[in-house]
């Protein structure tokens, strides 16, 4: 019966060894492509961060994140809570079929408050003194059109108080016109291959009309989105298409953060871990895209998140200069120093997700 | 250092086995003092010279009571020794409550010191008091090598959250200790239960606790899965980290005493003491319900002494008017049951059990309330004595994904797992030499994928 207990040791014995001697003798890795974040390195050892604890705190979180095979572990552990355990989430995020998604719940009413009193402001400052149109659109998330046994934010709600805190604004509903497959599987967004009607569908409601056949592009590599980099695991990708014009290569897409003109569509963003940076290169401030097509001198102001970048790049056929505005990382306050507000049409673009946790809005 | 992290696991004692066990005998206490200290260091830097200047009081004045046993001399040095221990402790942990209270008496407003507490100041204290009252009282001499009696008290595994080991129960051990392979797969067995124990239900049940105390939306159900969650993540917080402290100590050939013995099994509010916490248990039954009478005394004076017991276990818990009331709580329920219940408890036994997990979970709603009006609250709404509707979508959304946890968690917490394991055992010894290793291994892989994951991961005694 020896034997029992030396076959115990020797095999825990073995695995602690291998991962410690893995870690150490691992390079450190300098972010996580899975989650999309940067990893914590060997922490300065002095005696001021040794004596405030600092080191200590540091090292911990380095053992964490430079662990040997971690997104495999990471997986385990989802797998354990959603599969073994069956909880309905792991860390927020659950699976319905082949889809991933994370909990958003409840509403949060003050942030419902924060985020109107934001577009209030631009409103008084920039677009009360004009003869503007100005309208509301709202994307839903996609847990919208998941089953009813998920918790959702009461959306009727949400709708209900952003319509009412801008009356300014005209409302116009896609809840009715999208639906879950309309969004990636591993991803927060929409698909840009399906927004062909809701394009139209928004342009419509702005009286402008859109009539370009695009052409659907595959990108050859499967996209994992960020559902699946925080989940870890493994079933779940997507396919990654594009909608393509020719009219796109003429479009003069300036980018203010840089002061450079970019590509309507960014093909080095497919080289990183994710894909929906493609579309107009991502996260930016402000930038204008300029179509030497267009029949008419009309321009469009956009006040948008991450979904309007796949969105606004179809609106474009029906304006002359459409301005990308994400007050996310510009201060409405100075709006002013980069655009001339006159006449432009003025459209609220922005996802239930944004809505809901509105802090980020400067 | 959390003895659930990777750092523990992987890092500190990896090392410190490896060390431990190269060292001549000699050697080896200095080994575990070393990285006892390295390991208090590791939380708590600041506070490393108050634990050692404790210790030095406590080897000093022990050393001058043996020297003058039997003269006023050594009742003063007890006494003296006694209150730089609860001194120490007072100030440290109690002195913004007393200042807070002090205040809203006399209508004053002396400013708070706002001193952060020394990890496992009441667990080494109350050791250092049993060693030297032991002293004292003759029970046990007064050890003679600072490094040992150093090494008593600050032994990692169980310095900051238990079991109290007294001196006397191992004070063999420190001398002379035997060292064993079964004792060593002993210890990582109990180590390991008691880890998973930890991570994947204490911390597991935790995160519901946290997803309730931060809804706006409550209900009579989420009231009742807060409760009953919390019940469970304390008893598996506390009893795993029990498992872990006392499988260390086989692995370094300590013997230390059992803390936990599936409590809510009970039938009694009586038993279920018997059953928790032992070693604090018979800590206050020692050291301050038998000097002042025990039940060798009058009626009154026996409740008295009870009252007395229970209101010092709530307080040493924390400084909040919770706690004593939880402690209040336990001293009332003890009384009933002792001058009147007890008898009919043991007859109907299926009562008895629901009679015990209920005023059980009621009890730690009063110890997890941060205010008087939060306990009042709590109880009104889990019996449906306030306006809350009875349920909602969040609270059947957490019924159903907590669902299993709550059974295996509430299996776990009974005597059953352990039987089947015997069952096994005895009935098949060759599948247990093959799968016992792989079950064991199945548990660090799966605990270290839930640390990995960066998972919630306090630890409920910590504050204590």
């Amino acid at each position: 019966m020896k034997q029992r207990h030396y076959i115990l040791i020797t095999i825990l014995s073995l695995w602690i060894v291998t991962f410690t001697s893995w870690q150490i003798i691992m390079p450190s890795q300098d972010v996580s492509l899975s989650e999309r974040r940067s990893l914590a390195k060997f922490p300065s050892l002095t005696t001021k961060t040794l004596v405030s604890g600092q080191f200590m705190s540091s090292f911990e979180t380095y053992t964490l994140d430079q662990f040997p095979a971690r997104d495999t572990f990471r997986a385990l552990k989802s797998w354990m809570s959603l599969h073994l355990l069956h909880q309905k989430d792991s860390n927020l995020l659950f699976t319905k079929g082949k889809y991933i998604s994370k909990i958003d719940y409840p509403l949060n009413e003050s942030s419902i408050d924060y985020v109107t009193q934001r577009f209030q402001f631009l409103y008084n400052q920039y677009f009360s003194s004009h003869d503007m149109n100005i309208y509301l659109s709202i994307i839903p998330d996609k847990n919208y059109f998941m089953s009813s046994d998920i918790l959702k934010p009461d959306y009727q709600r949400l709708v209900q108080m952003m319509q009412e805190k801008m009356n300014f604004s005209q409302y116009i509903d896609l809840f009715p016109l999208l639906k879950l497959s309309d969004y990636y599987y591993t991803d927060t967004h929409w698909k840009q291959e399906n927004l062909i009607d809701i394009a139209r569908y928004i342009a419509d409601e702005m009286n402008v009309s859109l009539n370009y056949t695009y052409e659907t592009k595959l990108v050859e590599h499967p996209f994992y989105g960020v559902y699946r980099g925080q989940l870890a695991l493994p079933d779940f990708s997507d396919q990654f298409y594009y909608l393509y014009h020719s009219d796109f290569d003429d479009y003069r897409v300036f980018d203010y953060e840089t002061q450079k003109t970019i590509p309507v569509y960014d093909f080095e963003k497919l080289n990183g871990s994710d894909f929906y940076e493609f579309f107009l290169s991502g996260s930016k401030s402000l930038l204008t895209i300029e179509n030497p097509h267009a029949k008419t001198s009309k321009e469009l102001i956009v006040f948008r998140d991450s979904f309007g970048s796949s969105l606004i790049p179809l609106l474009c056929e029906g304006y002359a200069k459409v301005t990308a505005i994400d007050i996310r990382y510009l201060s409405p306050h100075i709006l002013d120093q980069f655009i001339t507000f006159e006449n432009q049409d003025i459209l609220f673009l922005y996802s239930t997700l944004v809505l809901n946790h509105s802090e980020t809005i400067k | 250092m959390l003895f659930s992290s990777i750092t523990f696991l992987y890092y500190f004692i990896p090392c410190v086995v490896l060390i431990y066990f190269l060292v001549p005998k000699r050697l080896k206490n200095g080994v575990l003092l070393l990285s006892s200290l390295f390991f208090y260091a590791w939380g708590e830097p600041k506070y490393l010279l108050l634990m050692l200047i404790s210790i030095f009081q406590g080897y000093l004045f022990g050393r001058l009571i043996e020297k003058k046993r039997h003269t006023p001399w050594a009742k003063i040095f007890v006494l003296m020794s006694i209150f730089f221990s609860l001194g120490t402790l007072a100030y440290y942990k109690y002195v913004d409550f007393f200042i807070t209270n002090f205040n809203h008496v006399f209508g004053l407003s002396i400013p708070l010191l706002r001193i952060t507490l020394p990890i496992g100041i009441s667990f080494y204290t109350f050791q250092m008091l049993s060693y030297i009252i032991d002293v004292y009282k003759e029970d046990v001499q007064a050890q003679k090598s600072l490094l040992n009696l150093a090494t008593y008290i600050t032994m990692f595994p169980q310095l900051i959250a238990g079991p109290i080991v007294r001196y006397s129960d191992i004070e063999k051990q420190l001398n002379n200790r035997h060292h064993s392979i079964e004792d060593i797969a002993l210890g990582l067995r109990l180590f390991l239960v008691g880890l998973s124990k930890k991570i994947l239900l204490a911390n597991v049940l935790g995160e519901l606790v946290v997803i309730f105390k931060s809804t706006q939306q409550t209900t009579v159900l989420f009231y009742w899965l807060y409760a009953i969650a919390f019940t469970l993540q304390i008893y598996f917080d506390f009893s795993g980290y029990s498992d872990m402290a006392i499988g260390l100590g086989h692995i370094f050939g300590f013997h230390f005493p059992k803390n936990f013995d599936y409590p809510y099994i009970s039938k009694s509010i009586t038993e279920f003491w018997r059953r928790w916490h032992i070693s604090l248990g018979s800590w206050f039954r020692d050291y301050l319900y038998i000097p002042l009478g025990g039940n060798r005394v009058s009626k009154g004076r026996w409740l008295f002494n009870i009252l007395i017991v229970w209101m010092a276990t709530g307080f040493w818990h924390g400084a909040n008017w919770n706690f004593i009331l939880w402690g209040l709580f336990f001293a009332i329920l003890l009384m009933i049951e002792k001058l009147w219940l007890l008898p009919y408890l043991k007859k109907y036994s299926v009562i008895s059990h629901i009679y015990v997990l209920l005023l059980i979970t009621v009890s730690f709603m009063i110890f997890d309330a941060t205010s008087l009006s939060e306990i009042v609250s709590a109880l009104q709404s889990m019996f449906h004595l306030s306006s809350i509707p009875l349920f909602n979508d969040a609270s059947i959304y957490y019924l159903k994904s907590y669902f299993l946890i709550f059974m295996i968690a509430i299996i776990a917490s009974t005597p059953i797992p352990k039987k089947i394991a015997l069952y096994i055992e005895e009935k098949h010894p060759t599948w247990t030499c093959i799968l016992e290793p792989l079950f064991f291994l199945g548990l660090l892989v799966i605990c270290t994928a839930y640390l990995v994951d960066g998972s919630f991961n306090p630890f409920l005694y910590f504050r204590f």
